[in-house]
C-alpha cells in the first residue's frame, strides 16, 4: 500500500490529469452498476433498490419462457458480425482510397458526404426506408411498375430485410469509421512510402505491404471494442426500420427489440435489468475470450 | 506484465472500489432519507398546523411559502408560462404557494411517466389514470394514500365527489387519487365518409356486413382510395373487441377476456375460440380485398390524415374523439361529410368510464402533499382558478359567450387575427362537469343524440375495477405480449398467407409462453372481485 502512495506522490501531475476521466467512469459506469441488483428483486416503490424482496433468478425466466432466446441471440450475433466486418472492411477501403487521392478539394468533399449519414437520426432513416419500400407508393415499387415489372411486397417477406438492415447500418457508420482509419493512416511515417517508392514499389504494392499492415492494430482494437456490444445490437436501427411489424420478426428480431416489446406494455424494472445484465454478461465473456485468443497469437495487439 | 503496470492496475482497482462503496453509501443514505421523510413529514407539518389551528380550526397553516411541482401529460402550450404566472399570483395571495407545471409531452409519455415514479423525483402531484396504470402503481405503492389528508386539506372536494367515485379510486382499502368529476362514455367506433356512402348508394352502416359492404363499395368505386389508409391496427383491433363482445378485465388484459358482459366469469384466452378462427379468416378476405395496405403494420401514418387528403375513408375514434375529428373536418374541409358508427351497436350496451379514468395523484416522494391538496381543492371548487388554468386568461385566450356559461375561442375582437395564440392544457385530471365551459366532443352536433343512446343502454362497468398486477405471472405476461405482437397482430389483420397455419402457430406459441397460467391468474382474481361485489 505504501508503494501505491509513493507512486501517487511521484506522479502527482499525471494522476491529477487522469482524475477527471477516472471520476467520469466511476460516476457514470461503475456507480450505476449497483443497480444491477434490480435484476434479482421484485421492484416495489416502498422498497426501492435495497429493500425490495429478493427473488433470485425469477426475472430471467421470461427470456427463456417462450423458447425464442436462441433465435434472438443468433440473430443478434450474426447481424453484429455482419455490421462489424463489412463495416470495418469498407471503412478501411475508403480510408485507403481517400488517403491516396491527390486532389484536396475532392477528398474533403467526399469525406464530408460520407460523414453526413452519421448525423441522420434513425427515426429519419426509418421514414426513408418506409418510403422506399412501401407497397403502394414506395419508390422501389413505383420504379418496378414503371419498368413493367411486378411490384414486390417487401413487408410480407423476410428475405430482403437482412440486407436492407445491414446496408443502412454500414451506410450510417461509414464516414465515422473512415475518419478513424484515415487518422491511423496519417500517422504512418512518410519515410516508409518514400523508401518503397525508391525501391520501385507501385501504389498497390505500397498499400498491400505498408498501409494495410500498419492498420491492423487499429482494426483489431476497433473490432475488440465493438465485440463488447455484440449482444446489444442497435436498438434504434431495428426498431425504426422494422417497428412492430410481426411478419418480419423471424429474421429481424434482436434481443433489444424483443425485450422492448415484451416489457413495453408492462413496465418492469427487474425484468428489464435482467435482460440488460444477460447482454452485458455475454458481451464481457466474448471480449475476454477474443482478447485471450489475440494475446496468445499476437500479444502486441491485445487490449489488456 | 511489468511491475509498473501492476501498480497502476491496483491503483485503478482500489479507486473504483472506493467509488462503488461511496456510491453505495450515497444511495443508502438517500434511501434512509426518503423513508424517514414520509412518516416524519406529515406529523411535523400537522404539528406546525396545530398551533395556528388554535385560532382558526378550519384553516391549515400556510405561513411557510411553498413551491409545488405538478406533472401533466401532453405538451405545454406556447401560452402556458403566461397562464401559469397568473395562476401563481392568485395562489400566492390565497395559499402562499406557487406551482410549477411540467409536461411529459406525448412522445414516449409512458416511459417518462414510469420513470418519474420509479426515480422518486420530487413531484407533488401528477396526472393518474386507469390507462396510465393507476391501479398497478397504487398497488405497488407508488402513490401516497390520501384518506387521512383529504378531509383536512381538501374538505370541499372530499364532500362533493360522489361516494361511488371514491370507491373506484380505492385500492386495497385506501384512496390513492382524486378522480375528476366528469362522467364520460368513450366507446370505440369508426368515423367514415358519409358523402361517399350516399354518392355510391351504399347501405347505412349498422353491423359488420354493412360495414364490409361500405368498405368494399368504396374500394371498388375509387381505386385510388385505401379505405383504412395508414396504420389500421387500431381500427381492426377495436372492431374485433367490440364485435366479439369480449370484455377486457382490469384494464388491458391482452388476449385474456370475459366472453361477454353477461358471463363475466367465463374467462378465456380468445385466440383459442371458434369465433376468433372465423374472425381471422374473414380478416384475411378483407386484407386481400385491399381494405388496408399490406405494409399497414409498418406504417406510421394516421388513417385520419388520409381522409383529409381524400385517399382514405375510415378512421377509428372513441365517441368524444370522433366529435373532435368531425368538427375539425367541418371547419377545415366543409365539402367532406363524415358519419360515425359507434361499436356499441353490435351488442347494444355502453359502459361509462371509471372515475379514475382521469385523476390527480400524489407520488410517495412528494415533499408537500398537504399544500398540494389545498391547491387542488381550490382549483376544483373556485371557478376563478378553474377557468384560468383550464381555459387561460379571459379576453386573451377566450371570452364568455352570450349565454354567460360557454366560452368563445378566440375571444371577441380577436377573431381571425394573426397574433392570437390559443391556450391549451391536458386538464382532464381536475375536470368537473358542472364547471366545464366547453361541451363534450368539441360541441359536435351529433353527440347529444349519441350520448342519450349510451345513457339509455348504460350498464355498470364491472370489468375495469378488477385489480390485476400480474405479479405471479409476469414472466408469462411478458412472453405472451411478445407472441401477440409477433404472431397475433399480423394474423388479426389478415396479413398472412395461410390463416389456418398461422393460427395454429399463434396458438402453439401462446401455449408455450404460458398463457394458461395467466388465464388461471385472472380467473382467480376476477372471481374474488365478483364474489366481493356479488356479481354472478
Amino acid at each position: 500500500m505504501s508503494g501505491l502512495f509513493r507512486e501517487i506522490r511521484k506522479n502527482k501531475v499525471l494522476v491529477l490529469m487522469i482524475l477527471p476521466a477516472l471520476l467520469f467512469f466511476v460516476l457514470f459506469s461503475y456507480a450505476p452498476m449497483v443497480g444491477v441488483y434490480f435484476a434479482f428483486t421484485n421492484f416495489s416503490f416502498d422498497g426501492g433498490l435495497f429493500k425490495s424482496p429478493f427473488v433470485g433468478m425469477d426475472n430471467f425466466k421470461f427470456l427463456f419462457e417462450s423458447g425464442t432466446l436462441w433465435n434472438l441471440t443468433k440473430n443478434t450475433i450474426l447481424y453484429n458480425i455482419a455490421f462489424i466486418l463489412i463495416g470495418n472492411v469498407l471503412q478501411v477501403m475508403s480510408a485507403v482510397f481517400l488517403s491516396e487521392l491527390p486532389g484536396r478539394w475532392f477528398k474533403k468533399t467526399s469525406q464530408s458526404i460520407m460523414f453526413l449519414p452519421f448525423f441522420v437520426s434513425f427515426v429519419l432513416v426509418g421514414a426513408f426506408v418506409f418510403n422506399l419500400f412501401s407497397t403502394n407508393n414506395g419508390l422501389v415499387n413505383t420504379l418496378l411498375e414503371q419498368l413493367g415489372m411486378q411490384p414486390y411486397d417487401f413487408y410480407m417477406h423476410t428475405a430482403p430485410w437482412k440486407y436492407i438492415i445491414v446496408f443502412f447500418s454500414v451506410w450510417k457508420g461509414l464516414g465515422y469509421g473512415t475518419v478513424i482509419y484515415l487518422a491511423a493512416i496519417m500517422s504512418i511515417s512518410d519515410e516508409y512510402h518514400e523508401a518503397a517508392k525508391i525501391d520501385g514499389a507501385n501504389i498497390f504494392q505500397r498499400i498491400r505491404f505498408i498501409t494495410i499492415p500498419m492498420l491492423v492494430p487499429t482494426f483489431i482494437l476497433l473490432i475488440l471494442l465493438s465485440l463488447g456490444g455484440i449482444l446489444k445490437g442497435q436498438f434504434d436501427l431495428f426498431y425504426q426500420i422494422i417497428g412492430n411489424n410481426g411478419m418480419l420478426f423471424d429474421s429481424t428480431d434482436v434481443i433489444d427489440t424483443y425485450v422492448f416489446r415484451a416489457l413495453a406494455v408492462n413496465f418492469d424494472i427487474g425484468m428489464g435489468t435482467a435482460a440488460g445484465l444477460y447482454q452485458s454478461f455475454f458481451g464481457l465473456a466474448l471480449v475476454l475470450t477474443v482478447n485471450y485468443i489475440i494475446r496468445r497469437t499476437r500479444d502486441d495487439y491485445a487490449l489488456f | 506484465m511489468n511491475p509498473q503496470m501492476k501498480k497502476t492496475g491496483s491503483l485503478l482497482l482500489s479507486l473504483t472500489l472506493l467509488g462503488t462503496v461511496l456510491a453505495a453509501c450515497g444511495g443508502n443514505s438517500d434511501n434512509n432519507g426518503n423513508s424517514q421523510a414520509s412518516p416524519s413529514g406529515s406529523p411535523s407539518s400537522s404539528g406546525s398546523a396545530s398551533p395556528s389551528a388554535g385560532g382558526d380550526a378550519a384553516k391549515p397553516d400556510t405561513s411557510k411559502k411553498v413551491e409545488l411541482v405538478w406533472y401533466l401529460l401532453g405538451d405545454a402550450s406556447s401560452e402556458s408560462a403566461k397562464v401559469n404566472a397568473e395562476f401563481n399570483k392568485l395562489l400566492e395571495k390565497d395559499l402562499n404557494t406557487t406551482v410549477k407545471f411540467n409536461f411529459t409531452t406525448w412522445n414516449d409519455w409512458q416511459t417518462k411517466y414510469n420513470l418519474l415514479l420509479a426515480s422518486g423525483e420530487k413531484i407533488d402531484m401528477l396526472f393518474a389514470s386507469t390507462w396510465a396504470d393507476y391501479y398497478k402503481f397504487a398497488n405497488q405503492g407508488a402513490f401516497l394514500p390520501l384518506d387521512d389528508l383529504l378531509p383536512k386539506y381538501a374538505p370541499e372536494t372530499w364532500n362533493k365527489v360522489p361516494q361511488q367515485d371514491w370507491t373506484e379510486a380505492t385500492v386495497k382499502g385506501k384512496i390513492y387519487a382524486v378522480p375528476a368529476t366528469y362522467p364520460e362514455y368513450t366507446p370505440d367506433g369508426l368515423v367514415y365518409r358519409e358523402d361517399w356512402r350516399q354518392e355510391l348508394n351504399l347501405p347505412e352502416i349498422k353491423d359488420l356486413d354493412t360495414l364490409e359492404a361500405y368498405l368494399d363499395g368504396v374500394k371498388k368505386a375509387k381505386p385510388d382510395v385505401t379505405p383504412i389508409n395508414g396504420k389500421a391496427w387500431n381500427e381492426a383491433y377495436t372492431l374485433f373487441k367490440s364485435y366479439s363482445g369480449y370484455e377486457q378485465i382490469g384494464g388491458d388484459s391482452g388476449v385474456v377476456v370475459a366472453k361477454s358482459y353477461d358471463a363475466p366469469r367465463d374467462i378465456v384466452a380468445y385466440p383459442f375460440t371458434d369465433e376468433f378462427e372465423a374472425w381471422v379468416k374473414r380478416m384475411k378476405t378483407w386484407a386481400d380485398k385491399g381494405f388496408w395496405t399490406s405494409d399497414s403494420l409498418a406504417s406510421q401514418k394516421e388513417a385520419g390524415d388520409a381522409i383529409k387528403v381524400g385517399t382514405g375513408a375510415v378512421y377509428w375514434r372513441n365517441a368524444p374523439g370522433a366529435g373532435g375529428y368531425i368538427t375539425d373536418m367541418e371547419k377545415n374541409k366543409p365539402d367532406i361529410k363524415m358519419g360515425y358508427f359507434p361499436f356499441t351497436r353490435f351488442h347494444n350496451y355502453a359502459m361509462p368510464t371509471l372515475s379514475v379514468n382521469n385523476a390527480m395523484a400524489i407520488p410517495k416522494s412528494a415533499p408537500n402533499p398537504e399544500r398540494t391538496l389545498m391547491v387542488l381543492d381550490k382549483l376544483r371548487n373556485d371557478p376563478k382558478y378553474y377557468d384560468l388554468l383550464t381555459y387561460g386568461i379571459e379576453g386573451t385566450h377566450y371570452s364568455i359567450a352570450d349565454d354567460g356559461k360557454s366560452i368563445v375561442k378566440p375571444p371577441k375582437g380577436m377573431e381571425g387575427k394573426k397574433d392570437f395564440k390559443g391556450y391549451d392544457i391536458a386538464s382532464w385530471g381536475w375536470r368537473i362537469e358542472s364547471m366545464s365551459r366547453e361541451k363534450q366532443a368539441a360541441g359536435w352536433t351529433g353527440f347529444d343524440a349519441l350520448l342519450a343512446e349510451f345513457k339509455a343502454e348504460s350498464k355498470p362497468n364491472i370489468f375495469s375495477p378488477v385489480l390485476l398486477d400480474y405479479a405471479p405471472v409476469k414472466s408469462q405476461q411478458a412472453a405472451v405480449n411478445q407472441v401477440f405482437e409477433q404472431y397475433g397482430k399480423p394474423l388479426m389483420m389478415g396479413l398472412v398467407k395461410d390463416p389456418d397455419k398461422s393460427l395454429a402457430t399463434f396458438r402453439d406459441q401462446l401455449k408455450k409462453a404460458g398463457v394458461d397460467k395467466i388465464v388461471d391468474y385472472i380467473k382467480t382474481e376476477a372471481s374474488k372481485y365478483y364474489d366481493e361485489k356479488g356479481i354472478q
